[in-house]
């Protein structure tokens, strides 16, 4: 983890510490996360579930789960902005799923694009821009039928019957696309 | 990072938990690795790095400002200053609130789970023997009467906690299907109300703790919406399993 004096490890360190506060206990902590994070979150919950009142609700499971589960994160380990939109992201999927709302095609590139960007620039949150363009790049390399199966179970929900049933392909087939593409992604990603 | 891999498939294994493509049995064998192999767990996250830029980089968007006091208000209160059984009474609240905002549930099921709080303390005095320590972690994959579904629990013992998966179980909006565990003489506990569509963790009350073992018979009721009523018997059993240490 490098540590320096640029506002986007600043925010970062901010929110490491202030999830730290909230796994002991501190409700004016959660505020702090909240206020920093919850644009991005919520960006996170509509993209997926595509509904405002769905993803209000998604984004308020994510905070009461971080109350509850703050303890788990490991700062070492992880980027506490991919811990949480990670979290975002199976919360929203868990009520995309409960609402049979599963999306097992193609999951449009821009879907959260035609929403007017109203938040404060959460972008400094996210301290690794170039990282993230990279997993773009790495995204865009894998063939068409593998980026869709991976969009689709990531951002739309869908299991391994479901995305082999959308793209008419066998059970097995699916699965040795995806892992293929997983490998590649990993190796692209890791700079192999 | 993992270049010299010895165990690709393993790696794998846990990107494709992260894409959360995985269900049924390998669902179940995926979350008791995540549980108990911290090396499993550093992968999981390795690959939530790597695709979590797929969700994030939708523009930002400025939730409604009531969204904050609904999660302020299921968190509170974080303190209460009683101790006893006033504490034990705000901290089942306490967890009640929680778990009708965490789920967004019903009223109804919120009824059945002040039931089910309620009944806890009989439990305790039912049961003698603390939890063992350092137990297997449980599993079942219970599958549903005439449907293909399955419900998928794991209980972590250290944590008293199980969650259950019953994505797919869809309400009928009559009825509602509640989990119990059977005990030695054949008795029921219930565990919770089970929400369809839900992943939910439930917190187990340490004196049911006991019961819930290797071989444990676990059993899924039709009940009336919000659950059994206290003293009424157990509604139709329409699934059964049994616990696995794994």
């Amino acid at each position: 983890m490098s540590v320096g004096a640029d506002p986007a490890s600043a925010a970062r360190e901010a929110l490491v510490a202030a999830i730290g506060r909230v796994a002991a206990g501190e409700r004016a902590a959660l505020e702090q996360v909240y206020r920093a994070t919850s644009a991005k979150l919520f960006a996170i919950c509509l993209r997926i579930l595509d509904d405002s009142r769905e993803a209000e609700d998604a984004l308020q499971d994510v905070y009461v789960d971080l109350w509850k589960s703050a303890g788990r994160y490991d700062a070492r380990r992880a980027s506490p902005i991919s811990w949480l939109a990670c979290m975002a992201r199976n919360r929203a999927v868990d009520r995309l799923r409960a609402g049979g709302k599963v999306r097992a095609g193609a999951v449009p590139e821009e879907a959260a694009h035609h929403l007017a960007d109203t938040g404060p620039a959460a972008d400094d949150l996210i301290e690794t821009e170039q990282r993230n363009a990279r997993i773009h790049a790495c995204i865009d390399e894998l063939e068409t039928r593998q980026r869709e199966a991976v969009r689709s179970a990531f951002i739309g929900g869908a299991t391994y019957r479901e995305v082999a049933q959308a793209q008419g392909v066998p059970l097995g087939t699916m699965k040795s696309w995806i892992r293929r593409a997983l490998a590649r992604l990993r190796n692209c990603i890791e700079g192999a | 990072m993992t270049q010299s891999d010895p165990l690709p498939e393993y790696d794998l294994l846990a990107g494709e938990f992260v894409l959360g493509l995985l269900e049924g049995d390998d669902l179940l064998r995926v979350r008791g690795l995540l549980a108990r192999d911290p090396d499993f767990a550093e992968r999981v996250l390795q690959w939530e790095e790597r695709l979590a830029p797929l969700v994030a980089d939708a523009p930002a968007r400025e939730p409604p400002a009531a969204i904050w006091p609904r999660i302020e208000a299921a968190i509170a209160p974080s303190r209460d200053p009683e101790d006893g059984a006033g504490a034990e009474l705000v901290t089942l609240r306490r967890r009640l609130a929680r778990w009708r905002l965490t789920a967004g549930f019903s009223a109804a099921l919120a009824a059945s789970l002040a039931l089910l709080l309620v009944a806890g303390p009989l439990w305790r005095q039912a049961s003698d023997a603390p939890p063992p320590r350092e137990s297997p972690l449980l599993a079942a994959s219970i599958p549903i009467a005439d449907t293909p579904l399955r419900l998928a629990l794991t209980y972590v013992p250290e944590r008293d906690q199980l969650s259950v998966s019953a994505a797919g179980l869809a309400s009928d909006g009559v009825h509602d299907h509640e989990l119990w565990v059977v005990d030695g003489e054949g008795g029921l506990h219930s565990l919770g109300v089970v929400a369809p569509g839900e992943e939910a963790r439930f917190a187990v009350d340490p004196a049911l703790a006991p019961a819930l073992h290797e071989g444990a018979r676990l059993v899924l009721t039709r009940e009336p919406l919000g659950g059994h009523s206290e003293g009424e018997e157990a509604g139709p059993v329409v699934a059964e399993g049994h616990f696995t240490a794994i």
